[in-house]
C-alpha cells in the first residue's frame, strides 16, 4: 500500500505541475492562480447550493424533500461516469511516464490501484463540490438529525468509486477492443462519443418529459436504482441510518475497486504492449512515391489536425458541444416542438435561445486553449522550423475552425427546421462564425500566456489547466453577455447586433495581441 | 557560414550558462564542441538553430542574425537534438514528408533524398510505423533523415552519435563528410573525444560557460590527444 500511495503521490504532484505550470510562472502569477482557484471553487459550490435548494424547495412541497441526497449522489455518479470513460485511455492505458513507471518493483496491479486512485484523486474535488452544499441545502430545508450528516460524510468518500470502477471496466473494453484498428484512436472517439450519446438519449426514451418535478425525481431514482442498485443503499444508510447498508455501500465499494485492479493488473500490461509499440502496424516497404507535397501552411495544418483526432480526451473534451449539436440539429426536423412544449406555447422562447445553445457548444470547443501545452516535448520541433510564428498560430487556429465548421452547417439546419426568417438566420449564422474566431484567438492568447509542456497526462492539459479553464469560463462568460442582451434588448436581432459588435472589437484587439505579445510570448517558452 | 559574436545566456538567478562566446564555422568545416556536463554546450546549439531566445550577443548564419530573421536562417540550418522527441502521432515517413513540406522540398528532391538516407541507415522498412513505436536510435536516424532532406547550409548536431548503433554511427560519420565536402558546415557537440579528434577540423572547448580552447584540431591539441588536452583544461582551476 505504501509503494501505491508513494506512486500516486508522484503522479498527484506532475498533475498538479502541469496543472499550474510549476516551475514555468513568475510566483506573483501562480499565487494569482491558486487564488483564482479557490474562487471557482467556492463560486461552483455556491452554485450547487443554490441548485440543491431550489430542486429541495420543490420537493418539499410534495413531501419528498428525501429524494434530495440520493438524487444528487446519483447524478453525482452518472456525471463521474460520462467524465471517466474517455479519461482511461491516458490514464490507465497508453500514459506518458508508462516506461518509467513499469520499471519500478510494483505489481501490476499496485500500478492500476494507483492510477485509479488517481483519477479518484482528481473526481473527489467534484464529489466535495457538489455534495457538501446538498448536504447543507438538505440540512436546511430538512432538519435531519446528527446521523444524516456523519454517515453523509462517511460515504462522500465512496460515491466515485463504483462510477470509475464502471467507467474503467468500458474504457478497457473499447480500449481492448479498438487497439487492433490501425486508426485505434478514431474507432476510439467514435465508440465513446455512441455510448455517451446513447447514455444520454436512453432515458428520455424510457421518460415522460410532461410529468411534474416530484414525479420526474421519483421516476429517475427508481430507473437509477434499477440500473445502479447502490443509490439504495445510500438512500437507506443516509436517510433511514440504517448501519447494515451503510458497511454495504462502504465494503461493495472498496471490493470492486480491489477486485478490478486485481484483475485488470493481468491484461494490463499485454494492452499497453499493444498500444505502446503498434503490434499490428503495416509491414513491409513503405510506399515513398505516394507522398504529396504541401504548402508550409497545409503542412502545418495538416500535422495538427493528426495531433489533435491522436488524443481521445482532447477530441471529447472539445468535441463533444460540436458532436451534440451538429446530432440535435439532426434529429430537430423529427421532434414536434410544440407538442414537447404541451400548453406552455413556448415555441417563441425557444427560438430566442437558438443564439444562446449555438454560442454554448461553440463555447466548449476551443481546441487552441490547449494547443501549444500539447506539444509537450515535441516543442522544440515548432520552434526551430523555419516558419513565423504567426503561420503556426494559423495552423493551430485552422485546426479550431475545422472542428468548428459542422456548427455553422447544424446553425443552418435549425435555423431552417425552426422556420427563422432569413435575416434572423443570417444573423445567427454570422454569431456563430463570429464567436468561432473569438473562441479559436482567445484559447491560443490564452495558452500562449499559460503555457505547461511538462506534462505525463493529456486530461490535466485539456481539462484542468489553468489555460483551459480560463479559457472555457471566459467562453460561457460569453454566453452569458449574450443572454443579458437578449434580456436587456428583448429582440434577438438587436441583441445579436450588439453582441457582434462587441465580438469583433474583441477578436480585433485579440489578434492584434497574438501577432505582438503572442509572438514574444512563443520565443518565451523554454522547451 | 557560422559566427557568434559575445553571445552570453543568464538563467534565473543570474548564473550565466555562456559567458561572452565568439566563435567562426566556415563552410566545409566539422567543428566539434566539446565540454563537461552543463558547460554550456546545449545552451548555444540551442540558440544557434533559434530555440532559444536571448539578449546578449549575436549569432550570423551565413550573414544573417538569427535573431533579426529567424525564419531565413532556420530554412538553411538542420538541428538534431539530444533527445530527437519527434511527433509521436505521425509514421516516419509523415513526419519526413512533414519536414520537407515545411522546407519546401520538391517531391523529386524529397524522394531521392529519402531513398538515400532511409537505406544508408537502414530504416526503410520502417518508415510506414507510428514514430511511437520506434526506439531511441530509430528516432536518431529519422531526425537525420529529416535533417538532411533539405540539404541544409548549416548542420547542428547534440551529441548525434549516442543511441546509434556501430554502422549507423559509421554512416553518420560518412554522411557528415560528404555533406561538408559538398560546402556545408557542421556544428557538433559530442563526449566522444576519439571521434571529435578524428571527424573534425576545428574543436572548441567550453568550460562552465566559457570558451577555454578554440581553433583548427592540429592547433587545439598540439602533439597530445585530444582526451589529454581536455583533462588538463577541465582540472584547471579546479
Amino acid at each position: 500500500m505504501k509503494k501505491v500511495i508513494r506512486l500516486v503521490g508522484v503522479q498527484l504532484w506532475a498533475i498538479l505541475g502541469s496543472m499550474f505550470a510549476l516551475g514555468q510562472q513568475k510566483k506573483r502569477k501562480s499565487n494569482s492562480l491558486y487564488l483564482g482557484f479557490a474562487a471557482l471553487a467556492i463560486l461552483l459550490s455556491g452554485l450547487s447550493f443554490f441548485y440543491a435548494y431550489i430542486a429541495g424547495m420543490g420537493l418539499r412541497v410534495f413531501n419528498s424533500i428525501d429524494l434530495l441526497p440520493t438524487l444528487f449522489m446519483s447524478l453525482t455518479s452518472v456525471i463521474l461516469l460520462f467524465t471517466t470513460v474517455y479519461k482511461i485511455k491516458g490514464t490507465l492505458f497508453g500514459f506518458k511516464d508508462y516506461d518509467m513507471v513499469m520499471s519500478l518493483p510494483v505489481s501490476n496491479s499496485q500500478i492500476v490501484a494507483s492510477r485509479l486512485i488517481l483519477l479518484y484523486s482528481i473526481n473527489i474535488v467534484f464529489v466535495l463540490i457538489i455534495m457538501i452544499p446538498m448536504m447543507l441545502a438538505y440540512g436546511i430545508l430538512a432538519q435531519p438529525g446528527i446521523q444524516f450528516y456523519v454517515f453523509s460524510i462517511l460515504t462522500l468518500f465512496f460515491i466515485p468509486l463504483i462510477p470509475i470502477i464502471i467507467a474503467a471496466i468500458i474504457g478497457t473494453i473499447l480500449t481492448y477492443l479498438t487497439m487492433r484498428f490501425r486508426y485505434s484512436n478514431i474507432v476510439y472517439i467514435v465508440f465513446v462519443f455512441l455510448l455517451l450519446i446513447g447514455m444520454m438519449v436512453f432515458p428520455y426514451l424510457l421518460g415522460d418529459s410532461n410529468e411534474a418535478l416530484v414525479e420526474i425525481s421519483q421516476e429517475i431514482n427508481n430507473q437509477v436504482s434499477n440500473i445502479y442498485p447502490m443509490s439504495q443503499y445510500y438512500s437507506k444508510a443516509v436517510i433511514e441510518g440504517d448501519i447494515v447498508s451503510l458497511i454495504i455501500f462502504m465494503l461493495a465499494s472498496l471490493l470492486a475497486f480491489s477486485a478490478f485492479s486485481l484483475l485488470l493488473g493481468k491484461v494490463f500490461k499485454r494492452i499497453n504492449s499493444v498500444l505502446m509499440t503498434g503490434r499490428y502496424r503495416r509491414k513491409g516497404q513503405t510506399r515513398l512515391k505516394s507522398s504529396k507535397s504541401s504548402s508550409p501552411l497545409k503542412a502545418l495544418y495538416k500535422k495538427e489536425l493528426k495531433r489533435y483526432f491522436a488524443s481521445v480526451v482532447y477530441v471529447m473534451n472539445t468535441g463533444f458541444g460540436v458532436v451534440i449539436m451538429v446530432l440535435g440539429a439532426i434529429a430537430l426536423p423529427f421532434i414536434d416542438i410544440n407538442t414537447m412544449t404541451g400548453e406552455m406555447n413556448i415555441t417563441g422562447a425557444v427560438k430566442d435561445l437558438i443564439p444562446i445553445f449555438v454560442v454554448f457548444c461553440i463555447a466548449t470547443s476551443s481546441t487552441t486553449m490547449a494547443s501549444i501545452s500539447i506539444e509537450g516535448k515535441h516543442f522544440w520541433i515548432a520552434k526551430s522550423l523555419p516558419v513565423s510564428e504567426l503561420m503556426i498560430f494559423k495552423s493551430k487556429i485552422l485546426v479550431n475552425f475545422t472542428i468548428l465548421a459542422p456548427v455553422l452547417f447544424a446553425t443552418l439546419l435549425i435555423c431552417f427546421t425552426m422556420e427563422l426568417p432569413f435575416i434572423d438566420s443570417l444573423l445567427i449564422l454570422l454569431l456563430a462564425a463570429s464567436f468561432s474566431v473569438f473562441v479559436s484567438i482567445y484559447g491560443l492568447v490564452i495558452n500562449l500566456s499559460f503555457p505547461s509542456l511538462i506534462w505525463t497526462n493529456e486530461t490535466v492539459i485539456v481539462k484542468q489547466s489553468t489555460s483551459s479553464m480560463i479559457s472555457i469560463f471566459t467562453s460561457i462568460g460569453m454566453v452569458a453577455i449574450q443572454y443579458l442582451l437578449i434580456m436587456v434588448t428583448g429582440d434577438m436581432k438587436k441583441s445579436i447586433l450588439l453582441f457582434l459588435v462587441l465580438i469583433w472589437v474583441i477578436n480585433l484587439i485579440l489578434y492584434k495581441r497574438l501577432s505582438t505579445r503572442g509572438i514574444r510570448q512563443f520565443k518565451d517558452i523554454n522547451c | 557560414m557560422l559566427s557568434i559574436r559575445n553571445f552570453s545566456k543568464s538563467y534565473k538567478g543570474g548564473k550565466k550558462a555562456v559567458d561572452s562566446l565568439n566563435l567562426d564555422i566556415n563552410s566545409g568545416d566539422i567543428f566539434g564542441f566539446i565540454g563537461h556536463n552543463g558547460a554550456g554546450k546545449t545552451t548555444t546549439i540551442r540558440a544557434i538553430v533559434g530555440v532559444l531566445d536571448f539578449e546578449e550577443g549575436d549569432i550570423l548564419i551565413d550573414g544573417v542574425s538569427i535573431k533579426k530573421d529567424p525564419v531565413s536562417c532556420k530554412r538553411i540550418t538542420a538541428y538534431i537534438p539530444d533527445n530527437p522527441d519527434l511527433y509521436d502521432h505521425l509514421t516516419g515517413i509523415g513526419y519526413l514528408n512533414f519536414i520537407a513540406d515545411i522546407y519546401e522540398v520538391d517531391k523529386d528532391e524529397r524522394e531521392k533524398s529519402i531513398v538515400k538516407y532511409a537505406e544508408a541507415l537502414e530504416l526503410t522498412a520502417n518508415l510506414g510505423d507510428s514514430i511511437s513505436s520506434y526506439s531511441h536510435g530509430m528516432k536518431q536516424k529519422l531526425a537525420i533523415i529529416s535533417a538532411l532532406i533539405h540539404k541544409p547550409k548549416l548542420l547542428v548536431l547534440d551529441e548525434p552519435f549516442v543511441g546509434l548503433d556501430p554502422k549507423a554511427t559509421l554512416t553518420l560519420r560518412n554522411i557528415m563528410v560528404e555533406l561538408c565536402n559538398s560546402g556545408s558546415a557542421i556544428f557538433f557537440s559530442t563526449h566522444v573525444l576519439l571521434v571529435a579528434e578524428k571527424l573534425c577540423n576545428k574543436i572548441g572547448i567550453i568550460k562552465d560557460g566559457r570558451l577555454v580552447a578554440y581553433g583548427p584540431t592540429q592547433e587545439v591539441k598540439g602533439d597530445s590527444s585530444l582526451e589529454d588536452v581536455f583533462m588538463e583544461l577541465i582540472e584547471t582551476d579546479k
